[in-house]
């Protein structure tokens, strides 16, 4: 099966151009949500490697979309401004981690919650000359607003996280974040530095979520701390990657894919209810899947194996 | 041989006229992005109805350009990342002549790319935020009917010069949910309450649909105040209202302006003598607004008293007026025409002006369209302006 990878790649590459007649920009902007949708919850599965289950996603999204906005709106020119986007995330989850990575479970996700709503509410609150107050900012698009060209800085994005992703799972790090997740305790007799891995998968996670929320404003041109802040985020990144499977690279991006042309195909033949028909569906995954849609390939490769 | 030639011109002279009677026929599209899931899907609902009365109403006089009008009404949910590809939809693959919904400011703001790289003509039935009037700036094609957020903050002031020359009221608390819809200048505002005469010495922002207000009306009551101004949503009318009484909180007024207002809350005891802000309701005297009225009985059998229903009403109708006059789907001579509008429409007169800070956009309703009503008896009670007042301003709430 190695041939999915480097197929997926050349389905991604060739989507702009693909004959899809009248229906080719649409498509493009489709896939361009589904990128960013991969990405953020691709992100946010590499520090779950470590059994951390943090609901800081939106705060890192916005502060990567803040601090490419403000830049940019400053004169910084812009690949500059886009950069700055990780960097700014990938420093205050460095600040966050080293004060929460020692709570354990339902005691982190509430202080990842609580700082995500804490960094809205200083967004908000901050000079209105600063950061547009409760209103907002509007963001200069990069590549001149061009919209294949953005499809394609956007795999771009996402290619990065998978590289991440990939880089992670294939070298000693992927033992030890997967043996702090079987618990602490062992990691630490097997000679893992538990804080300090879970907090290189923390601002691995928060600096990779922050580029994809600088991609993401200069694809949609405004920060508006309620939505870009918004707590929605978190939890379609954390339902993303469960329902495509956890722990896994593929996984989390097949989420994406599934779920955001789930839902888009229901929204135009079903208006009516389309969303009950998506959480449906999206719960008996979940109920029924407990390893997410990866588990089935999974399951059929074992299978495979064993001569069935 | 010449007979031939003749008949070969006849039929290709009919051809063409045939050709041309199917260009003038062909169906007038319309893309309507509404949000009909998510916290705005009142508004967005009330509007859908009307587009979808206005529809009929066009259909039944002969549709637009000779042809049964056609619309198409997608639910943005409020969000971006739905109304981004619903925008390109329309354009590309619908390939509508005209876009209107849009309601809010997060999917208004998160159009102004899209709209710029596909320069379609847009019926914008209403955001308040300035990002959006100065995300357009240049755009030739946006129409936009809702008053924006300065129109409202006008509307609120006058009437508080009402409520201060008719009662003596001199002391205001405002609360406002802290999202781009209340926070938009409340600085300002309170700053021209000063001006105009009101000492305002509580104010405090809260999360809309928290429904726990008990805190801050405590520490509001610490003030007591004739005049409680509320800016948020509907789900914060009834825990406002029925946690005042609770905490002992006792302005002579309660008054708010959320978009559209919790259904079943005029039934509600305690939302005797609250005051809010409304684009219309269907108590208007307006001959317009009686109109709608009854249309809207005959084809929902109920009435609306949200005012997005006549907005999304009058924004079709409009819209199809000015593709009529124009003879045309040409984007330039159908806007000529929609800027010449001048209608008299259940939320009052349609004239289009260039709107404040973007000169280039057109505005529709301004702070005029603004009324201030209260809930009585299980109704909308309208107590402000004089013109359309249907009773006195109570000053008793408690």
């Amino acid at each position: 099966m190695r041939w999915v990878g480097p197929a997926a790649l050349v389905v991604a590459l060739l989507v702009p151009l693909a004959p899809a007649g009248g229906y080719q920009q649409y498509v493009v902007q489709v896939a361009t949500f589904v990128l960013i949708n991969a990405a953020v919850a691709l992100a946010w599965d590499i520090q779950a490697r470590t059994g951390q289950l943090s609901l800081a996603s939106a705060a890192f999204f916005g502060l990567g979309a803040y601090a490419y906005t403000m830049a940019a709106l400053r004169g910084v020119p812009l690949p500059v401004a886009f950069l700055l986007g990780p960097l700014v995330a990938g420093a205050v989850s460095l600040g966050l981690g080293v004060v929460t990575l020692r709570l354990q479970g339902l005691y982190f996700a509430i202080a990842t919650l609580a700082f995500a709503e804490v960094v809205k509410v200083v967004f908000k609150e901050l000079p209105l000359d600063l950061t547009g107050g409760a209103v907002g900012l509007t963001a200069p698009p990069l590549l001149g607003g061009h919209q294949t060209g953005l499809y394609y800085l956007g795999l771009g994005v996402l290619l990065l996280v998978v590289a991440a992703s990939l880089a992670v799972r294939h070298t000693r790090l992927h033992y030890a974040f997967t043996a702090i997740r079987q618990g602490e305790l062992t990691a630490r007799v097997l000679g893992v530095r538990v804080v300090r891995t879970k907090l290189l998968a923390f601002v691995m996670s928060a600096a990779l979520t922050g580029m994809v929320g600088a991609y993401a404003t200069s694809r949609l041109f405004f920060v508006i701390p309620e939505d870009t802040f918004g707590i929605g985020l978190s939890v379609t990144a954390l339902a993303t990657a469960i329902f495509g499977g956890v722990y896994t690279t593929a996984g989390p991006v097949l989420g994406a894919i599934i779920l955001r042309i789930l839902e888009e195909g229901l929204r135009l033949v079903l208006r009516e209810g389309y969303l009950a028909v998506y959480g449906v569906i999206l719960m008996l995954v979940i109920l029924y899947l407990p390893g997410g849609l990866v588990s089935l390939w999974n399951r059929r490769s074992r299978d495979a194996a064993g001569g069935g | 041989m010449n007979k031939l030639a003749v008949v070969l011109v006849v039929v290709a002279l009919l051809a063409m006229a045939g050709t041309e009677g199917m260009a003038q026929r062909e169906q007038v599209r319309i893309g309507i992005s509404l949000p009909l899931t998510g916290p705005a899907s009142a508004s967005g609902k009330a509007a859908e109805a009307g587009y979808r009365l206005a529809l009929d109403e066009i259909n039944k006089a002969g549709g637009v350009l000779g042809s049964r009008l056609q619309i198409f009404i997608e639910d943005d949910g409020n969000l971006p990342a739905k109304g981004v590809p619903i925008f390109t939809k329309f354009v590309t693959v619908d390939r509508v002549h005209a876009i209107t919904g849009i309601f809010g400011s997060a999917i208004g703001v998160s159009i102004v790319g899209p709209a710029k790289l596909h320069e379609p003509l847009i019926a914008m039935l209403g955001a308040a935020s300035p990002l959006v009037e100065r995300g357009f700036e240049g755009y030739k094609y946006l129409f936009h009917y809702h008053p924006w957020a300065y129109h409202n903050m006008e509307a609120v002031f006058n009437f508080m010069d009402f409520v201060r020359t008719g009662t003596g009221a001199s002391t205001i608390a405002i609360l406002y949910e802290d999202g781009p819809f209340g926070s938009a200048g409340v600085g300002d505002t309170r700053a021209e309450l000063i001006k105009r005469g009101f000492d305002v010495p509580f104010m405090e922002s809260f999360k809309s649909g928290s429904g726990d207000f008990t805190a801050l009306l405590s520490r509001a009551k610490r003030h007591p105040v004739d005049v409680l101004f509320w800016i948020g949503f509907d789900a914060d009318a009834l825990p406002i209202a029925v946690q005042s009484r609770e905490v002992g909180f006792k302005p002579r007024l309660i008054f708010g302006t959320p978009a559209s207002w919790p259904i079943g809350f005029e039934g509600n005891p305690v939302a005797r003598d609250v005051s809010g802000m409304a684009g219309w309701t269907s108590a208007s005297p307006l001959a317009a607004s009686k109109e709608f009225v009854k249309k809207y009985q005959a084809k929902y059998g109920s009435l609306s008293e949200e005012y997005m229903a006549p907005m999304g009403f009058v924004t079709l109708t409009t819209l199809a007026a000015a593709m009529n006059k124009a003879g045309t789907t040409d984007k330039d001579r159908v806007a000529a025409e929609l800027a010449k509008t001048d209608a008299e429409t259940p939320l009052g007169k349609l004239r289009f002006k260039p709107s404040r800070l973007t000169p280039s956009v057109y505005q529709g309703f301004d702070s005029d369209l603004w009324m201030v009503f209260q809930f009585r008896d299980g109704r909308r009670v309208p107590v402000w302006p004089k013109s359309m007042a249907a009773g006195p301003l109570a000053w008793r709430w408690r």
